[in-house]
């Protein structure tokens, strides 16, 4: 059973009177569990499309199915929700909060699904922490973390509300090559662990390499898409 | 409970920008504070003079004669009576009362005219009700059965009387003719009522009673009582149980255009908040404008984690909430302070009026300091919170409804 469904998938963004097609007709299903990438060149349309899986934008044309339901639908305000509850995000600027902790941030998210008391809660970014190596530093705040450490507390500030599908755009872009493997690391370990389906797009082919299934698109079109395993 | 914890932490981003525009908000509740404290400080002391200078705490007077009582009539007169003055004593808190007869007096020097109000008063019981004895500057009052007067310094000066001398006074009696009394000065007063200092002479009621021609009849009583705020209710059952045409006044009904003056002023006081506040509050919407762009990339994220419109909008709510509480607090320490300072020394009419004796409408002279209420600071505490969090909603519901890509991509 496919997590995602996406059938004849067009953005179009409107700049002025030019209309620039960013996606032009996307055909594809992933399944729960799977570590997949987007990989293209610039402009080619991956965050375009990751925006549109991951409930943040309406396309133009074709349909999205979300967990058996379609999203083409929705309001913000719906979207909003499916946000809340199903999915979660890693940013390639970080997005944290500057003035919370490591802690905080992460507890952050977990608030906005009301079913944990204060204890729970609190073992649970704790545990969470522990788990992505930064059990020591939950009290330093983000301008006191390197650019890896920060990055792995958004991947626990995304995992913590276990969210169905986290959506990562090009999370490794703004850290060195070593960092974004053990970044990549610590990604697929978590997949493998909860199942939890990643997507993440990226131009690194070293990047790249950790991936399940590699999708590769140019000019808002699916050129390539393997398995491998 | 997170919002807050929230608010005070993104309140310390910018400790700067958050002080400054508290500072706007504490500058704007420094001026109510002192502006209010001039006007309760003003109208307790005029409140003041009229009680211990002009109407006592209770004037009982017949009601034609009162809705009349400005021209000064001989009609209307009362007949003291023992009844109605064993009946006055049983007043809640009565502590004395005297007896007054005012009338219309042509002030003569020889040379010229000057219209002014006479006021016969009981030698010795007049000072058990009235103060205006603690304010003679020379002399001494009127004895009873004389036809010794005393006057105002001010009005002395200006008609060229001493000490010693003789006052011409034209009165007319009940039945229009004519007479005098040959007052002569054993006393000046300078009161910080100025229009008693500029138009008041006070003779011995049975003189005066004798040369209007109206047997033993008076116009009002007055009642001195232990407190003043007894005096509105007391007036009421007084009136009650008083015969006939008498009824009771208190000193806020002889004082009514005073009352209405201070209701105007009040009004203004008001205006003047709104003004600044309204000011305070384009400060607020500033800092949450500033602080929304610069925070653009964090609400994106909050977007994309499913956070709601409204709970965006009280993160901002409530740092308009927090900037609000420490300028109210400020505020309030600054005008404490100010009011202290302002009444070490007070401040002085007369050096504002450029050292004449104007009166400017209230019935006060000299030095004024300012009052203050519990109430009244809590009034603007409030309000400048309220005004905080009322000014942070639309820039934060702008915030709030950026769209989330857009928002994450803002650069
Ligand atoms: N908001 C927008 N308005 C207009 N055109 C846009 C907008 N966002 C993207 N585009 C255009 O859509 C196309 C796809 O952009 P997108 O950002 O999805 O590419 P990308 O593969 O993520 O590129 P990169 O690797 O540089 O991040 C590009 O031609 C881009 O210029
Ligand atoms: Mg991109």
């Amino acid at each position: 059973m496919s997590l995602i469904k996406l059938r004849g998938l067009e953005k179009t963004y409107q700049q002025g009177k030019i209309a620039v097609p960013a996606l032009r007709g996307i055909d594809l299903e992933i399944e729960s569990g799977e570590f997949t990438t987007i990989f293209g060149p610039s402009g080619s349309g991956k965050t375009t499309l990751l925006n549109m899986i991951g409930c943040l934008d309406k396309s133009t044309a074709g349909e999205i199915i979300f967990d058996e339901h379609s999203i083409n639908d929705l309001n913000n305000k719906e979207l909003a929700e499916v946000r809340r509850y199903n999915l979660g995000f890693i940013f390639q600027s970080y997005n944290l909060i500057p003035v919370l902790t490591a802690f905080e941030n992460v507890e952050f998210a977990i608030r906005l699904i009301e079913k944990h008391s204060k204890k729970e809660r609190r073992d649970r970014v704790m545990s969470l922490l522990e788990e992505v190596g930064l059990g020591e530093m939950a009290n330093r705040r983000p301008n006191e973390l390197s650019g890896g450490q920060k990055q792995r507390v958004a991947i626990a500030r995304a995992l913590i509300k276990e969210p169905k599908l986290v959506l990562a755009d090009e999370p490794t872009a703004n850290l060195d090559s070593e960092t974004s493997q053990e970044v990549l690391e610590l990604m697929k370990e978590m997949n493998r662990e909860s199942n939890t389906t990643f997507i993440f797009s990226t131009h690194d082919p070293q990047v790249m390499d950790y991936a399940r299934r590699l999708i590769e698109i140019k000019d808002g079109k699916i050129t390539n898409d393997q398995r491998r395993d | 409970m997170f919002f807050l914890k929230m608010a005070i932490k993104n309140l310390s981003r910018h400790k700067r920008r958050t002080v400054i525009t508290a500072l706007i908000i504490a500058f704007a509740i420094l001026i109510y504070i002192l502006t209010e404290g001039l006007m309760i400080g003003m109208t307790e002391m005029s409140f003041d003079n009229i009680i211990n200078l002009e109407s006592g705490h209770l004037q009982v007077a017949n009601q034609d004669y009162w809705d009349d009582r400005r021209e000064l009539p001989l009609r209307d007169l009362i007949r003291p009576s023992a009844a109605v003055e064993s009946e006055l004593k049983q007043t809640e808190g009565f502590v004395d009362l005297t007896k007054r007869l005012n009338f219309s007096v042509n002030l003569n020097n020889g040379i010229d005219e000057l219209p002014v109000t006479g006021v016969g008063i009981e030698p010795g019981q007049d000072s058990q009700v009235f103060e205006l004895e603690q304010h003679l500057v020379e002399g001494r009052m009127p004895e009873a059965d004389s036809s010794e007067i005393i006057m105002g310094a001010k009005l002395a000066e200006l008609m060229d009387f001493s000490l010693g001398d003789f006052a011409i006074m034209l009165i007319r009696t009940e039945e229009k003719t004519f007479n005098t009394i040959d007052g002569e000065i054993v006393g000046l007063f300078n009161t910080p009522h100025p229009s008693l200092n500029e138009s008041n002479i006070f003779s011995s009621l049975s003189t005066a009673q004798q040369r209007l021609n109206v047997e033993d009849k008076i116009s009002h009583y007055v009642l001195r009582l232990e407190d003043q705020d007894q005096a509105v209710n007391a007036a009421a059952s007084l009136t009650g149980r008083l015969e006939g045409e008498l009824n009771a006044y208190s000193w806020r009904d002889a004082a009514e255009s005073l009352v209405t003056m201070l209701e105007m002023q009040e009004i203004e006081t008001q205006v003047i908040l709104a003004i600044i506040l309204t000011m305070a509050a384009v400060g607020i919407v500033n800092t949450v404008i500033l602080s929304a762009l610069e925070r653009m990339e964090e609400i994106g994220m909050m977007k994309a984690l499913g956070m709601h419109q409204r709970e965006i909008v009280y993160t901002f709510m409530g740092e308009a909430a927090g900037i609000g509480i420490i300028g109210g607090v400020m505020g309030i320490i600054m005008g404490s302070l100010g009011l202290w300072i302002f009444n070490l020394n007070g401040i002085d009419m007369s050096a504002l009026t450029g050292g004449g004796d104007i009166n400017y409408g209230f019935p006060l002279s000299g030095t004024i300091y300012a009052g203050w209420e519990i109430s009244s600071f809590i009034f603007v505490f409030v309000y400048g919170v309220f005004v905080s969090i009322l000014a942070s909603i639309f820039p934060a519901l702008w915030a709030a409804r950026k769209d989330p890509v857009k928002a994450i991509y803002h650069r």
